[in-house]
């Protein structure tokens, strides 16, 4: 769908991108990932030809990337503005006609998605009298007006209650069931933990690591589990014993805790449940997987100390 | 284009639709025809009235003035040397408006003096010497001939010549001509100053509010701002036509209503009004006529409003595409929206310099430095009014195309320059705008 290839930007000698190379396929959410001046707004905005790279190229649906292909594209950018003294519905026609609908069509798909949005009432009202939240859900909608084959999604949920996030996330996700493709640029972690197929990240212009989220946590999983159960403290250590090595422990009640423990020798997970069922009353045990937010930081930093030793 | 042409058409919207643009729009040419009104009203009040003490030692004038009545002026006699300061101070001459004296030569220098309290306007100053002369021909007719008084009016016809430029017969290019070019010239850049502000206020506050960037995303920077620049043209000659036919329904009912005597056409000229004056003398009917007529001649029949209006629209749309141009790429380097204003002065300035060339070749049409005005972009949609309006020299009519093909030129290069500025400019936020900016910003593609 869409194959960013070798991309190489700078502005006044500071490099933003170098040899950034990606690629999204057709009804895939990418998460784009990376702290504050990565680079990551600078290739959105090549993406979307609003600025011009050095070098390197941009492939939509297998060819060059063209002017026109960008009425297949959705952009929300992460400072997305509005113009005040329009009304909702004027602004929302003038977008989807920039996009390359006509005005009759526009209407068409408004009237659909303020209705999705509940917001009908609000589309003869100057966009000056919205709320902020009104605002944002608003600024969606004209970016999913003409139903683009690429969503590019900077920092969608900012801004946003838990109510219209889960809103949100999950036009995402319906999306992406009907074959739309998304890239989403957020740095709210759980959200693209729990919508992302992949993820690549950004760190000081170049890409750092990409892939699936399950094999990212896998790659840098510590050996952890975790634990929660009934009963004595007392009697889980000892059922424990020496083949085990607690790490953390959290009390959930007066006989309820929750304990993070590393495998010590040869023990398994296997052996880990054989020694503690009849001890405790268990309630659940998992592998612990380093969430996406420690995945990013672990990234970040060990990035970084390589840098300092150099 | 398309997109060029939607985000003209957002602009022009939310132009027109703004309080600012119909209050402009009539309270603009109201003003102007408020001007005119007064210009109007002024010209044909009665003159001020005088009150003239003769100073006459010698007796002779015989306590005598003017046959007939002039309610204008009256006269009142002294038979004895007044000195100025007197006349200045004493309180029994503070009724008086003018003192003349008479003295005894004046019969052989023909010299007098009049000392005023208030400069008297060149029409009153005219009627007194007009009343003098005429008295003291009456002196000189019954001294020096054996003429009835009678007689020697006869033989003293007044006799009109009048001097006609042999290119401009019908004195078009006269200097009040000039100024209705200047004036022209003058709203050219009253309106691009105006509508300049608008489209940097417009691109700066999308650049403060973010809008810009969804923009860009589906416009090129360049079709964001030919848009931009075409849809506040458009309200900018929205604008222009209704003062045009406000004015223009004004003047009309000025004709029609306030002033019909005034404004009759067939009262203006000089010429008629001279001749039927038998009973004064030329210089008094000449100047009289030329006084009362001279500015509405010049509205309702020397100045080709329908010509100059036409070149009008031709040089505000060349003058508003060159310097609308730079006014948006002023407006997209700005850091903020209250940032920028330093490099808004360097415009005014651009703007004040081009009245003043025109000002300039209003005084000096014919100097090298004209001519270089004439075809300088900056400076050409004045410079051409004014030369319009004083008259080209025969068959010389194709150097108002030359600039006008210039002033194209000139605006595409600082569209293309402008461009530049704006497509490097427009995503830069929160920076103080320097020239080294500018610099960088141009070099980059």
């Amino acid at each position: 769908m869409l194959e960013v290839k070798n991309i190489n930007k700078s502005f006044y000698r500071n490099a933003a991108l170098t040899d950034v190379s990606l690629h999204v396929n057709k009804g895939e959410i990418l998460g784009l990932l990376g702290p504050n001046g990565a680079g990551k707004t600078t290739l959105i905005r090549i993406i979307n030809r609003i600025v011009q790279q050095d070098s390197g190229s941009v492939r939509f649906d297998g060819n060059l990337m063209t002017e026109k292909d960008l009425q297949h594209i959705g952009y929300l950018p992460e400072e997305r503005g509005l113009y005040k003294n329009m009304t909702v519905e004027a602004h929302a026609i003038f977008l989807a006609r920039l996009r390359g609908l006509s005005k009759k069509d526009a209407k068409i798909k408004i009237e659909y998605w303020f209705d999705r949005f509940g917001i009908n009432d609000w589309r003869k009202k100057r966009i000056e009298e919205l709320s902020k939240g009104m605002a944002q859900k608003v600024q969606f909608i004209c970016t999913v007006l003409h139903e683009p084959k690429l969503l590019i999604l900077d920092e969608p949920f900012s801004g946003f209650d838990p109510i219209n996030v889960e809103l949100i996330k999950q036009e995402l996700i319906e999306m992406k069931a009907t074959g739309k493709t998304i890239i989403l640029s957020s740095h709210n972690m759980k959200s693209v933990e729990e919508i992302c197929d992949r993820v690549v990240l950004i760190h000081q212009s170049k890409k750092v690591a990409e892939g699936k989220l399950s094999e990212l946590q896998e790659e840098r999983k510590l050996g952890l589990y975790a634990v929660r159960f009934r009963g004595s403290m007392i009697a889980f250590v000892n059922a424990l014993w020496t083949g085990f090595e607690v790490v953390d422990k959290q009390i959930l009640g007066d006989d309820r805790f929750e304990v993070s423990l590393k495998m010590r020798g040869e023990n398994s997970f296997d052996d880990l449940l054989n020694v503690l069922i009849g001890q405790v009353k268990m309630e659940a045990a998992w592998e612990v997987l380093p969430s996406m937010q420690d995945v990013f930081i672990e990234i970040v930093q060990t990035k970084k100390e390589i840098e300092d030793e150099k | 284009m398309r997109n060029s042409l939607l985000i003209a058409l957002r602009e022009w919207k939310e132009r027109i639709g703004s309080r600012s643009f119909v209050a402009l729009s009539l309270a603009g040419p109201l003003v102007v025809l408020g001007c005119i009104y007064l210009l109007f009203a002024f010209g044909s009040q009665p003159k001020q009235h005088w009150k003239v003490l003769i100073a006459d030692p010698t007796g002779l004038m015989a306590n005598k003035i003017m046959p007939g009545e002039d309610q204008a002026v009256d006269y009142a006699f002294a038979d004895g040397y007044i000195e100025i300061d007197e006349f200045a101070n004493a309180k029994k001459y503070q009724g008086f408006d003018a003192l003349l004296e008479v003295n005894e030569k004046v019969l052989s220098n023909k010299v007098s003096h009049v000392f005023y309290r208030n400069e008297p306007s060149v029409r009153m100053q005219t009627k007194v010497q007009y009343h003098y002369e005429r008295r003291l021909e009456e002196i000189l007719v019954g001294e020096f001939t054996d003429l009835s008084l009678q007689d020697f009016r006869k033989i003293k016809q007044p006799i009109t010549v009048k001097f006609t430029n042999a290119y401009d017969p019908e004195d078009k290019a006269s200097d009040m001509t000039g100024w209705v070019g200047f004036f022209y010239g003058a709203l050219i850049f009253a309106f691009i100053f105006l509508f300049g502000m608008t489209i940097l206020r417009s691109v700066s506050r999308e650049k403060s509010n973010r809008i810009v960037e969804v923009l860009l995303a589906s416009v090129s920077p360049n079709q964001l701002m030919v848009g931009k620049i075409i849809g506040v043209g458009l309200a900018a000659f929205a604008q222009f036509v209704i003062w045009m036919v406000v004015i223009a329904v004004g003047l009309y009912f000025m004709r029609e209503n306030l002033f019909p005597d005034l404004l009759d056409a067939s009262k203006m000229n000089v010429q008629e009004l001279v001749l039927s004056s038998a009973e004064q003398s030329y210089q008094e009917a000449h100047f009289a006529a030329r006084e009362y007529n001279q500015f509405v001649d010049l509205i309702y029949s020397q100045v080709q409003f329908f010509n100059m209006t036409g070149f009008f629209l031709l040089f505000f749309a060349g003058g508003y595409l060159f310097y609308g141009a730079l006014f948006a790429a002023v407006g997209a380097t700005m850091g903020s929206e209250s940032d920028g204003q330093q490099f808004v002065l360097p415009l005014i300035f651009l703007l004040i310099f081009a009245l003043y060339s025109g000002y300039y070749v209003l005084n000096y049409p014919e100097t090298t430095l004209a001519t270089f005005f004439h075809y300088l972009p900056f400076t050409s949609p004045v410079v051409v009014m004014v030369k319009l309006s004083i008259g080209y020299e025969p068959g010389h009519a194709y150097e108002i195309y030359l600039a006008f093909f210039v002033l194209l030129i000139g605006a595409f290069i600082m569209m293309a320059i402008a461009s530049r500025l704006y497509k490097n400019g427009i995503l830069q936020f929160g920076h103080r705008v320097r020239l080294k900016h500018l610099f960088k910003w141009l070099k980059r593609s």
